[in-house]
């Protein structure tokens, strides 16, 4: 039994991951207010939808790159790869967190012409801004598994066959040989876009009044840690080194910081301990 | 003499790896096994021998744990008392030691007999190169594979001259060659068996060498037929989910080799003789070598190869046999390369997309080596015909049609259809590598050991595949080390020889 518990670390904390969200939420239920929690499930379902946005946005752009990397192979203008190289390069150059805020720059323009006035399609720009700085991470992980099967005989045996490349690299090489290598890399990014959303969401967020500003940005976990009432939830934790009794206190009085902390880290630890597990399970 | 029997099931998680109601080893004598490659040989010997890992395979030996049998003092006798050739000569050696190191280590340094062992395996090499390559330490690509198979000969002859010198009775050996003579060629082949029988002769063992090469039935005939009474030729087949052993008949290889089919000429209808498939001149440099074509008279030729010919391209191994397929292919540039596939003249500046668009799987097909590395190892029977230009439906239907022939016991099966091709046997992948290339029916079909792995009764039905295609106007360049039969098929005027030099 604990060789099968070891060898399934990723399910274990998958369930642990939504055992965790259950059991605060229900202890929310009973101890934080109502307008509170409301606000810390629309920021937990937000956080979520946009994370997972990322990872379908992410891994559409990285096959398209893809298989636009296995067109421009197969014509002879070389230029339109040095164009796709530079453009990548580039993109990849800008840091993270820069780039992204860049995007909620152009997202505010967007909202303030009204170009943009959805909830939905908000949450969507923010999941294609944060998605545009992360799929290079997938394009790598494509490359190097093409790559390797370049190398070995299993290509070339298929290409001399006839078997376009197009298929084998699509269906033989990512599809049959590397799925769960990609499922792996997306698991990651889904912590790297839940990490990157709350930081920016964070940064943008402090001092920021939503009830004058002119542009209402969706409700995120990094938004809701950004308001006062958090942060003093979260200072509070220090009290317990002069009165250790006081910790019963933080569980009941100051949820809201708490909860918020609480669900990004251990998102963040979950999906880091599941990533882990399945490359383990998979001897990836 | 007595007999050894076991019964032994090997798994892997939940997945049944090999079961074996009865294998069968005699003492005191030498046992040939033959089988299709992944039936499950070489794991059986190396349960037997107390090889295998208990803590990823669960292994009963007649009905006992693996790990209790390795308590068995039977088992450490034996142990003690033999010695294992791997087939993979580099998992046996150490990265660390020297070869010369290595081939004293433990008892071995209380035996001698080396430098005699070397010299008859180098036949007759000049003593200092020897002692050259013995100081070094093994790498992936030096010393050869033929040599480091060599160097384990020789430790394994040296623990048959300490047995014979303590006088150690056969039934507490059991020495196993597994797949000794892999990367030799005949004439090295002939001299391991000269030494193994010399030895034998003088004081019998226990030994089970494990080969895809029948050819060794016509060599122990012709040479060492004064022992056959202690050999055995025996078989591995399938039966549903057990593994059977069963004799082998000599006569059934030696009488098909007498009677082997002769190449006739090909359909007139069909074939337009003036016009070759594939010509290649001598000369090509490839890798610091130049490659060059004798004929029968050693003379220097070019390649050709006209509809319906059948070819045959020998060397010693490492010459670069697989390198001229691959660079009839387009796989691997060479220099002076001057050759015509179907009309097409080609050079070392033609590109890949002339491949792509003329050559593979249209004008031309290559049997890879090795099956196991040819085909997508995540696909099932059936995907991996898909994606062949196979538009049309006759083609179609004749796949259906030359499945069934190649594979006549799985053809039975509808889930063989749907079985990963991880999860097949040697034989089977090399059967399915074969299928997948003749089935697209080019002009130029190359065959890149096309034997490899298969058992005689496969053998006969591939065989009998390629002289259809010969036969129907499809040009055939052979490469193979299975000089005895393919000597046998193809006329005498369609051997080449490869040469190779350094520039």
């Amino acid at each position: 039994m604990k060789i099968k518990i070891s060898e399934k670390k990723d399910k274990l904390w998958l369930f642990t991951w939504i055992g965790g969200i259950l059991l605060i939420w229900i202890w929310d239920m009973v101890f934080l207010n109502n307008p509170a929690l409301r606000q810390i499930e629309e920021g937990f379902i937000n956080t979520f939808i946009i994370s997972f946005m990322v990872i379908i946005f992410s891994l559409f752009f990285a096959w398209m790159i893809i298989i636009i990397d296995t067109t421009v192979n197969n014509i002879r203008f070389k230029g339109i790869k040095l164009l796709l190289t530079f453009i990548l390069n580039l993109l990849r150059s800008v840091p993270q967190i820069i780039g992204i805020l860049a995007g909620y720059i152009l997202l505010t323009y967007f909202i303030t012409g009204n170009v943009i006035n959805n909830h939905l399609l908000i949450i969507l720009f923010i999941a294609l801004i944060i998605s545009l700085f992360v799929f290079q991470e997938i394009v790598d992980l494509m490359r190097e598994r093409i790559d390797y099967f370049k190398k070995s005989d299993f290509f070339n045996a298929m290409s001399v066959c006839g078997i376009s490349e197009f298929r084998i690299i699509n269906y033989d090489i990512l599809w049959k040989n590397s799925r769960i290598h990609l499922l792996n890399k997306l698991i990651s990014i889904f912590g790297i876009a839940v990490f990157l959303q709350c930081s920016v969401d964070f940064i943008i967020s402090v001092g920021l009044s939503t009830e004058i500003s002119r542009v209402n940005l969706p409700v995120t976990l990094g938004g809701l840690l950004a308001k006062i009432d958090s942060k003093q939830d979260i200072l509070a934790i220090g009290q317990i080194f002069g009165n250790p009794l006081y910790i019963i206190n933080i569980f009941v009085e100051h949820l809201q910081g708490i909860t918020i902390a609480f669900l990004i880290v251990f998102t963040l630890l979950s999906s880091y301990k599941i990533s882990n597990g399945y490359s383990e399970r998979y001897r990836l | 003499m007595n007999t050894n029997n076991y019964s032994i099931h090997i798994r892997k998680e939940k997945r049944s790896l090999v079961r074996i109601d009865s294998f069968r080893f005699f003492s005191g004598e030498i046992t040939f096994l033959f089988g299709e490659s992944g039936i499950g040989k070489s794991l059986i010997s190396r349960a037997l021998y107390g090889l295998l890992d208990p803590q990823e395979l669960t292994i009963s030996i007649n009905d006992t744990p693996f790990k209790q049998y390795l308590q068995n003092e039977k088992t450490k006798h034996i142990r003690k008392n033999s010695f294992f050739v791997f087939q993979e000569p580099s998992s046996h050696l150490n990265p660390l030691e020297t070869l010369s190191t290595q081939l004293n280590e433990g008892d071995l340094s209380e035996t001698g007999g080396e430098d005699e062992l070397l010299s008859r395996l180098w036949d007759g090499a000049d003593q200092l190169k020897i002692k050259d390559l013995l100081s070094i330490y093994p790498k992936p690509h030096r010393p050869s594979g033929g040599e480091k198979q060599r160097i384990l000969l020789t430790m394994a002859f040296k623990k048959i001259n300490l047995i014979q010198k303590k006088s150690t009775g056969y039934s507490d050996t059991f020495f196993v060659f597994d797949e000794p003579t892999g990367s030799l060629d005949n004439h090295y082949r002939n001299i391991f068996l000269d030494i193994l029988f010399e030895k034998f002769e003088h004081n019998p063992f226990s030994a089970l060498i494990i080969t895809h090469d029948y050819s060794i039935i016509s060599e122990i005939y012709k040479r060492h037929n004064n022992l056959l009474s202690q050999i055995r030729f025996n078989e591995l087949s399938r039966n549903g989910d057990r593994v059977v052993q069963n004799d082998f008949s000599p006569d059934k290889y030696l009488n098909w080799l007498k009677n082997a089919p002769k190449l006739t000429p090909p359909d007139q209808n069909k074939v337009t003789p003036d016009n070759p498939v594939l010509v290649l001149k001598s000369g090509l440099q490839v890798f610091g070598y130049k490659l060059t074509f004798l004929d029968k008279n050693q003379n220097q030729t070019d390649i050709k190869i006209y509809p319906g010919e059948m070819v045959y391209l020998k060397a010693p191994s490492g010459t670069g046999k697989t390198t001229i397929a691959k660079i009839i292919m387009g796989l691997i540039p060479a220099n002076n390369l001057n050759m015509e596939i179907s009309g097409y003249k080609i050079n070392e500046k033609t590109s890949t997309h002339f491949y792509k668009r003329k050559i593979w799987g249209k004008a031309s097909g290559l049997v890879f080596q090795h099956a196991d590395e040819a085909l997508n190892r995540k696909s099932t029977v059936m995907e991996t015909f898909k994606g062949l230009p196979l538009k049309r439906k006759d083609r179609i239907s004749n796949l259906k049609n030359q499945f069934n022939h190649l594979f006549i016991k799985e053809s039975q099966d509808k889930s063989f259809l749907k079985k990963q091709t991880t999860f097949l046997s040697g034989g089977q992948k090399q059967r399915l590598n074969i299928l997948r290339t003749v089935i697209l029916n080019t002009k130029l079909l190359i065959l890149d050991e096309p034997l490899n792995g298969l058992d005689f009764e496969s053998i006969k039905v591939v065989l009998q595949m390629f002289m259809e295609r010969q036969q129907a106007g499809t040009g055939i360049l052979l490469i193979s080390h299975n000089e005895e039969i393919f000597g046998k098929i193809v006329p005498e005027d369609k051997i080449y020889y490869l040469q190779s030099e350094i520039l």
